[in-house]
């Protein structure tokens, strides 16, 4: 086989290992504390930007027209019926299905008190 | 419980200085899109064309590889958060194609810094290998950091 091909074959192999690697998702966080399993985190994370940090603040950090939840200590029950009835001036149902288990699970994981 | 923190750690990090990690990885790979403009202006000099750049020579050349160089250590914590913690996910085509391309980046990569130790190869081989390259930058950058400055927010 040529030496031309070397860089193809590492380069293939190289693509082979991320592959194996993204599948592994070896640092993926486990499922949030507050009973939201099927919530995915980093999900969460860009449809609250989206959809929540203009009135709760980048990171729920607080800023906007609606209060601060970083560490606030909220619970997944609390969030999910936050989201589906509303309160206050936000309305209901901002978010639905899979994108609310998402969104809920980030707002309970940013809500937890630091250590 | 190690590899949780691990996730959390990160996260933590990041978000003192961007508003998500989502955000980070925006503008890290803006910036390595951006040095790989760079890269692309140097190489057309180095090749010959562009000539109201300043002269060939060794200058263009040290800017070619520290831009290169740069833009690369941007890709990591992008490479990090996108492929350690996310994994491979195809729930839509945009996240398909980001994922496909992703998985090929460092591949490329290392096969284009392969090819231009080799000077064995014809001379179509590094300019091809380096625009596959930074098309797949394009791409990866279009399937995320423009489709989150354009659909989610534009900011740190």
């Amino acid at each position: 086989m040529g030496r031309g091909w070397r860089p193809i074959l590492i380069g293939g192999a190289v693509a082979v290992a991320t592959f194996a690697l993204a599948r592994a998702e070896i640092f993926a966080p486990s499922a949030p504390a507050g009973g939201t399993a099927a919530g995915d985190f980093y999900n969460g994370e860009t449809v609250f930007q989206r959809e929540c940090a203009g009135c709760h603040g980048d990171g729920g950090k607080g800023g906007g027209a609606g209060p601060a939840l970083f560490e606030t200590g909220l619970d997944a029950t609390e969030v999910s019926a936050a989201v589906q009835q509303g309160r206050g001036v936000m309305p209901a149902g901002i978010v639905t299905g899979q994108e609310q288990a998402d969104v809920v699970a980030y707002v309970v994981a940013i809500s937890s008190p630091s250590e | 419980m190690l590899i949780a923190d691990v996730s959390e750690t990160y996260t933590d990090l990041v978000t003192m200085v961007f508003s998500s990690t989502i955000a980070a990885k925006a503008w890290f790979a803006t910036a390595a899109v951006v040095l790989v403009g760079v890269q692309l202006l140097t190489a057309a000099r180095i090749y010959g064309r562009l000539s109201f750049l300043p002269e060939r020579g060794p200058a263009i050349a040290h800017i070619h590889r520290w831009s290169g160089r740069i833009a690369f250590l941007f890709t990591l914590p992008v490479f990090f958060h996108c492929v350690t913690i996310l994994g491979f996910q195809t729930p839509d085509t945009r996240v398909a194609i980001h994922s496909l391309f992703g998985t090929f980046f460092y591949g490329v990569f290392a096969a284009k810094v392969l090819v231009v130790r080799d000077h064995s190869l014809p001379r179509w081989a590094l300019p091809t290998a380096g625009l596959t390259l930074a098309l797949m930058l394009v791409v990866l950058w279009v399937t995320s950091s423009l489709w989150y400055f354009t659909t989610v927010r534009f900011g740190f």
